[in-house]
């Protein structure tokens, strides 16, 4: 499990009051549980279910087509532990954010808020500490397949 | 190969969902409320469900919260489909996927309040028909996608290209 707790509860409070913009909804933000979540930008559909099997770069254009298609993007940690993005830095976009588009398969280390509900890992960025490129190199194993060409 | 995943990946539009033989896959009407993801987990709420920029998901009769992934247009999401019914009750007939990583759904069909049938959740492929013109896949047309291809190749690293 590569995912950190850094931060007290008290330091969660504070943290996410000064990360939420002013709002009508501010006063019935929940907080979550400050995170460091380091792992591969993947697509949620494809992942979870198993039906991409490839990660890195043979995964990288069905990821692109996915994400841009509006399937929401998640992190898959090492431990195969996956969380759902809903939020990048100030931006709440997660449908189709260029921001993640551009990034799809890269091995990325966030800093963020952590919210778990029934059974899924929702995660909202503060911002991206680090991102290493895509380091799967699958294409030596699995060459181009599926949907690269 | 391709043509083969890319048949998987067509859902049949036969009366109830398809099965994907997913893992974990179970097929179901599910009926729930249309909510913005991120503003039902931690209060950050928008107008009109973020109107169409937030993912979007179903709280089910028992009050359990089903993030939707997928709907019945290749390679895109459930977002176009379920924006128009955001805080009312709708019924998808679905793929609800229980994973040990996630629980999904994967919205095949749709059903508003007052509406007599089910209709495909296919919003997502006739408004980029709309915009972009007719294509038989989408996704090798659009320009988005062609951007971030053409910066980094289709393995997203520069100078890496498949095999001839």
């Amino acid at each position: 499990m590569f995912r950190r707790i850094v931060l007290s509860t008290s330091l969660i409070l504070s943290g996410f009051a000064l990360g939420v913009s002013p709002s009508p909804a501010a006063a019935e933000t929940k907080a979550g549980q400050r995170v460091t979540v380091e792992g591969e930008l993947v697509d949620t559909w494809c992942s979870v279910t198993g039906i991409m099997f490839a990660t890195g770069t043979a995964h990288h254009q069905c990821a692109i087509w996915c994400a841009v298609g509006g399937i929401p993007v998640s992190i898959k940690d090492k431990d195969d532990k996956t969380y759902l993005v809903l939020r990048v830095g100030d931006d709440d976009v997660s449908v189709a954010n260029p921001k993640i588009v551009k990034i799809q398969t890269h091995q990325v280390t966030v800093d963020g808020e952590l919210i778990e509900r029934d059974g899924v890992r929702y995660l909202l960025v503060d911002k991206v500490a680090d991102d290493k490129g895509i380091v799967n190199l699958t294409h030596d194993d699995n060459g181009i397949v599926p949907f690269g060409e | 190969m391709l043509a083969s995943a890319l048949a998987v990946f067509a859902a049949p539009r036969a009366q109830g969902a398809e099965s994907w033989g997913i893992e974990g896959e179970r097929a179901a009407i599910v009926k729930g409320k249309v909510v913005d993801l991120l503003c039902e987990i931690s209060g950050r709420c928008a107008p009109d469900c973020g109107g169409g920029t937030r993912q979007l998901g179903l709280i089910d009769a028992d009050g359990k919260l089903l993030p939707a992934a997928k709907s019945n247009t290749l390679f895109a999401g459930a977002v176009v489909d379920l924006l128009p019914f955001c805080g009312k009750t709708v019924e998808a007939d679905a793929l609800v996927i229980e994973s040990p990583r996630m629980r999904l759904l994967f919205v095949q069909k749709l059903k508003g309040p007052g509406d007599k049938e089910f209709k495909a959740a296919e919003a997502f492929g006739d408004q980029w028909t709309k915009k972009h013109g007719k294509a038989d896949e989408w996704f090798r047309k659009d320009p988005d996608v062609k951007t971030v291809i053409a910066a980094d190749g289709v393995f997203g690293i520069k100078g890496l290209e498949p095999a001839k």
